[in-house]
């Protein structure tokens, strides 16, 4: 409870901190705000509290994701160097829209009222649709942004439909009263319900691109500033799937036998299409938005063989994830301002052509994000798939296992396109130079994705 | 028939021909003034629930603030000449399906649903007054009221940094 | 079942709308039909006045009209929560006080950055 209060205030504080003359106290103070807010959500571990008349809840799942969402928007906010020297950006309003959206995807993590799930889809969709029209001089990110705000808020009107549904057949809006109403009506619950379950499914699964509601993805993500894109990716995906695991496994787990065929179609679906489509790409952006739907397939997984293990695998996953898309983004950045054409940043693959060269550093980050996304072992990806994959056998669920793994293998061939280009590829990569701290993520993001990577049980003895 | 049925299905017939000139009309302001129609109608539900603040909102809101934020837009954008349709007839195929197969699911979960009953010696009529709304408002639903606050705020940043004219910008 | 509060009290309110709505709409057919009415090309000018017509109405406008309806929309969302509020400002005592005073801070601080923006100065 308390981080959302903070970064609530210290939204509105760096608003205000726009107004001096100086922008350099921008950067600094954000990353201070986000890690203010990451401790003080520590504090209420291990406590279980219900906050507001059962509007919150917050327990030590829902820290974990809170802590993948801060994790991940601190280092958004600290690859943003550039924006304090761009005279067009505005970075105060950046860093503050930032803030607010994390009090959204907080809320969307810890609800407990269907209220609350709608308050904070809304802030982090209006936030997001905000950020990704941000670049205003640029046509892509105008047009990625009104066809972000429409397909979302379509979106969101089925949602919202899905919860008036809801409400009809239940008479309350609160998690634990859905479910009890399912208890008490000895398996023959109103239609109603089942109809409103599929419309907010309907409704969250946009939010994290699943097939087939993910055509927006490659567009949107092609086309909005390369650091909101990271932002995107991560903390919006962690935040859904935070909320589809509340959703399922508090409310709906009486009725499994109804919503997971459902659910497994759509990840057979998203897996197929998500890596099926990302191995045509020329753009490492663009394929970078194929994988991001491929990984909400696999996340899916973990939410159609809902079990034990699930929570930790979810949370596993997520935050493997969002450390390699960020610091794979991180380098795009870098790598893109090098090579412009048309005035614009090039961001084909042929742009990290030799970069291990001159710039080893940033080969050897990129590459272990690279294979952290493939799931190759020892990186962090690897056990977010192992786990999600027992999970999946748990239930028995076989075939979407061989689907799986068989999308990895196609997954590790457009990955691994990259890191040919930089390690084989001829090229006339200069020395790019990085800023110590930028340099300083990359390193920190890549060494955490090794050590979890090398032991697991790390965090597994934390959960 | 009594007097309120009769009233909800003229309402209901309004609501769902003017609904649909709204999508069919080819003309935008005229689909905006469609619009408007239909939340007048929608009002007439309203208070045909007894949900009297919500009507008086709906007018308020609705019917006036965000259609005159609609026209604003269509005269943002040139709509003067007609745009050769864009879509192919087999969007156009697969969007009727998918509406239909929509329309379809929602009709038969409609008709064999249960919804729970109401008891007309207890229901009490002032559910739907300001009152006793916001007293669920400022007491239950507290916390999202607060944090209603900050979409506001990410709404206000946003329309100010997207629409404000920058220096170097054209100027209409 | 208690019989105030009924949709029904909305009836002199419905009559009222309709009657308002039937003389205008009334005056508007008479005055058109009863009229003397002369056509040409010179009368059905939009400026009957010599000044020839040039493009059409639909010009693209400025940004600033729209920026400052929908700040508009926005401010009048939020007075929609002070009528509930307002009502019951009594009932829910000091608490309630203070709820709404986080809540108009917070909007306030929105309503001063746009000030501080000079988005409301008119150049």
């Amino acid at each position: 409870m308390l981080p959302i209060i903070l970064l609530s205030v210290f939204g509105i504080v760096l608003l205000f901190l726009g107004f001096l003359k100086t922008r350099a106290v921008l950067l600094p103070a954000a990353l201070l705000f986000i890690l203010i807010a990451l401790g003080a959500g520590f504090l209420e571990w291990n406590k279980s509290y219900l906050y507001f008349g059962d509007m919150l809840l917050i327990n030590n799942l829902a820290i974990l994701f809170s802590t993948i969402v801060l994790i991940s928007a601190f280092m958004v906010v600290a690859l943003s160097g550039d924006f304090l020297e761009d005279e067009m950006a505005q970075p105060a309003e950046y860093y503050a829209i930032l803030l607010f959206s994390i009090v959204g995807a907080m809320m969307m993590i810890g609800y407990e009222n269907l209220i609350m799930l709608f308050v904070g889809v809304e802030i982090l969709s209006v936030s997001m649709y905000i950020l990704t029209g941000s670049d205003k001089r640029n046509l892509r990110s105008n047009e990625a942004a009104l066809k972000y705000f429409l397909m979302g808020s379509f979106a969101t009107g089925f949602m919202l439909f899905g919860m008036a549904l809801l409400y009809g057949a239940v008479g309350s809006f609160t998690l634990t009263d859905i479910k009890s109403y399912i208890l008490l009506s000895h398996g023959r619950p109103s239609l109603l319900l089942y109809m409103g379950e599929l419309l907010v499914l309907i409704g969250m699964l946009f939010k994290v691109s699943a097939a087939p509601f993910h055509f927006w993805t490659p567009d949107v993500y092609e086309g909005a500033p390369t650091l909101f894109t990271a932002f995107m990716s991560t903390v919006v995906k962690t935040a859904g799937f935070a909320a589809l695991l509340q959703l399922l496994s508090v409310s709906f787990s009486a009725i499994y036998g109804f919503w997971w065929v459902i659910l497994a179609a759509i990840t057979a679906l998203t897996l197929l299409a998500g890596n099926l489509t990302a191995v045509y790409q020329n753009s490492f952006k663009r394929m970078m938005a194929y994988s991001s739907i491929s990984h909400a397939g696999y996340l899916l997984i973990g939410l159609a063989a809902l079990g034990q293990q699930s929570r930790s695998a979810l949370v596993f996953y997520s935050l493997a994830y969002s450390l390699a898309t960020i610091s794979a983004f991180g380098i795009l950045l870098l790598v893109a301002k090098q090579h412009t054409t048309d005035g614009r940043p090039d961001e084909s693959y042929s742009a990290f052509n030799g970069l291990s060269r001159n710039n080893p550093l940033l080969a050897f980050v990129l590459a272990v994000s690279m294979l952290s996304l493939a799931g190759i072992p020892l990186t962090a990806g690897f056990w977010g798939k192992f786990m999600l994959f027992s999970a999946a056998v748990d239930r028995g669920m076989v075939w979407i296992l061989i689907l799986a793994v068989l999308m990895s293998a196609v997954g590790i061939y457009y990955y691994f396109r990259v890191v040919i280009a930089m390690y084989f590829r001829e090229g006339q990569a200069g020395r790019i130079r990085v800023a110590p701290f930028y340099q300083f993520i990359l390193i920190a993001a890549t060494a955490l994705t090794i050590i979890l990577g090398i032991v697991p049980g790390l965090f597994q003895n934390i959960m | 028939m009594k007097a309120t049925e009769i009233i909800f299905y003229v309402l209901t017939a309004i609501t769902l021909l003017s609904a649909s000139f709204v999508v069919t009309a080819r003309n935008p302001v005229h689909s905006v003034l469609a619009l408007i129609l239909t939340f007048f109608c929608l009002t007439g539900h309203y208070v045909l629930m007894n949900a009297q603040f919500l009507a008086a909102v709906n007018i308020i809101v609705y019917a006036g603030a965000i259609m005159v934020l609609f026209l604003f837009t269509i005269m943002f954008l040139n709509l003067q000449k007609e745009d050769e349709e864009s879509k192919t007839t087999l969007t156009k195929m697969a969007a009727v399906v998918v509406g239909g197969v929509l329309l379809v699911v929602m009709v038969a979960v409609f008709r064999a649903a249960s919804v729970a009953p109401y008891d007309p010696a207890t229901y009490n009529t002032r559910v739907g007054l300001v009152e006793s709304l916001g007293m669920v408002l400022y007491k239950d639903y507290l916390l999202p009221f607060e944090l209603a606050s900050v979409l506001f705020l990410v709404a206000m940043v946003g329309a100010v940094m997207l629409g404000k004219r920058e220096p170097g910008d054209r100027h209409f | 079942m208690n019989t105030t509060y009924l949709p029904s009290d909305y009836l002199p309110i419905f009559i009222q709308l309709v009657l308002a709505l039937g003389f205008i709409v009334g005056s508007m057919i008479v005055s058109h039909n009863i009229g003397p009415k002369r056509h040409s090309e010179k009368k059905d000018d939009p400026f009957e006045c010599g000044i020839p017509v040039k493009g059409d109405a639909r010009t693209p406008i400025s940004i600033k009209y729209f920026l400052i309806a929908i700040l508009f929309v926005l401010f009048d969302v939020e007075v929609i929560f002070l009528y509930p509020w307002a009502v019951n400002f009594k009932g829910l005592g000091m608490e309630g006080f203070i709820e709404m005073i986080l809540f108009m801070g917070l909007l306030l601080a929105g309503f001063y950055y746009i000030l501080r923006k000079g988005v409301l100065k008119w150049e």
